[in-house]
């Protein structure tokens, strides 16, 4: 649909429909492990839920409290990595430094909150997998965008 | 899913959809009329909510919906019209479903007036991605921030209302509850400006859906303390939007929000008391 539309210059076109409407956005019901990344400064989380059969993650999805760069990225990456294997969704952080360019480092935050969901879901279903109990893997996030400026934030 | 459940999801989804039509239209009439049952809307779902606490159930803001890019006014209000004919079969027989079905029918004879005047029937330039703002003469790096700060915003006041709605249904606290009704009242006018902004600007989306992390508050403290840094942060970019629109009438907006944020916040700090 948006490739079509003729943009002004600034933001793409891609990064508008990707605003307008997140992929994979909400819960995945048939998801198989759940994970969260919290920025307990800020309160600002993202969780993922991960269909995985085998080394392939067949389904994704994801939802946030977080600012639009923490959508835009989450939309993006999800997209990147439904449908394949392991070691691609591994290496989805440099293509996604390849697809957005140079992050700001809030962006890079947000950026982060989104993959260390997808890792803590994985967590999970190691963790359910040797038989523990755990409705959800969380990880705390070390960097917090209170800590970071707010400037670059236009770089969709 | 139990069958109040079911209704108030329906309900909300409903709340939505008029409010998006309301801000999709251009006709001022049939804007302000929808906006007004867009709130009665909302106020069926507040009661509704109290219903399924009352009975000792519980409800949640999960939703299916979409919100299609429409062309013109009869294609906005004939979806419109079939949503809330199909609701219809899912009411209860009671008081309050009697009330709810007859605000209903109300609306949909309002929708059939709109739809027998062919000269109703404008395009919609809501949803068209151009992001070009017509009477005024905006710069792609201002067109830029402002589409920034509308998404960022119009989620946030959809999440405020929904956060402290549902913090206002589980309270006794009688300041606690006059608190949250204004903050309640102020997030609804706030999403009304940036919806109306958002279809200006041919962007107009719905706001995500909330997840239960987001809305299940178990700290109430911590819940003000994070939201006021949250106002502060609005504050911020209200003001550094304010200064980056080069145009008079948006910046004095952004700065009228942005004084409105500051008592924002003074409203919240009556929550730690």
């Amino acid at each position: 649909m948006y490739e079509n539309v003729v943009m002004p210059e600034g933001m793409s076109a891609e990064t508008l429909e990707h605003l307008m409407n997140p992929k994979n956005y909400g819960k995945l019901e048939e998801s198989n492990c759940v994970g969260v990344a919290l920025d307990e400064k800020t309160g600002e989380y993202t969780i993922v839920y991960t269909l995985l059969d085998g080394e392939i993650v067949k389904d994704v999805s994801y939802a946030t409290n977080g600012c639009q760069d923490t959508v835009v990225i989450g939309s993006m990456f999800t997209d990147m990595i439904k449908n394949n294997d392991l070691e691609y969704a591994n290496g989805a952080i440099e293509k996604m430094h390849q697809k957005l360019g140079s992050l700001s480092p809030q962006q890079q935050i947000c950026a982060d909150l989104v993959f260390s969901a997808f890792i803590a879901s994985l967590k999970n279903f190691e963790n359910l997998s040797s038989g523990a109990e755990e409705e959800m893997h969380v990880l705390k996030m070390k960097d917090s965008c209170e800590s970071t400026g707010k400037e670059d934030e236009n770089n969709g | 899913m139990k069958i109040m459940d079911k209704i108030y999801q329906k309900k909300h989804e409903l709340w939505l959809h008029i409010l998006f039509a309301s801000f999709a239209i251009n006709d001022e009439e049939i804007k302000s009329k929808l906006y007004d049952f867009s709130q009665i809307a909302f106020r069926h779902m507040k009661w509704l909510g109290s219903d399924i606490l009352e009975s000792g159930s519980d409800y949640n803001y999960d939703r299916e919906m979409t919100l299609y890019k429409r062309d013109n006014v009869f294609e906005v209000i004939q979806a419109l019209k079939d949503e809330i004919n199909s609701i219809q079969k899912i009411y209860s027989d009671d008081i309050l479903a009697n009330r709810i079905k007859t605000d209903d029918i109300y609306l949909l004879e309002y929708l059939e007036q709109i739809l027998r005047d062919s000269s109703n029937n404008k395009e919609v330039t809501a949803f068209n991605m151009k992001r070009e703002w017509l009477d005024k003469n905006l710069a792609t790096e201002q067109i830029d921030a402002l589409t920034l700060f509308l998404f960022e915003e119009s989620y946030k006041e959809y999440e405020l209302i929904l956060v402290y709605a549902f913090m206002q249904a589980r309270t006794d606290n009688t300041t606690q509850f006059s608190v949250f009704q204004d903050l309640i009242d102020e997030s609804h006018f706030h999403l009304k400006s940036f919806g109306n902004m958002m279809a200006k600007l041919g962007i107009l989306a719905l706001p995500r859906e909330l997840h239960e992390l987001t809305y299940v508050v178990k700290d109430l403290e911590k819940f003000v303390v994070d939201g006021i840094a949250e106002e502060e942060a609005a504050k911020v970019m209200c003001k550094e939007l304010s200064d980056a629109i080069k145009d008079e009438d948006l910046s004095k907006f952004f700065d009228f929000i942005n004084y409105q944020e500051s008592y924002h916040i003074e409203l919240m700090k009556r929550l730690l008391k």
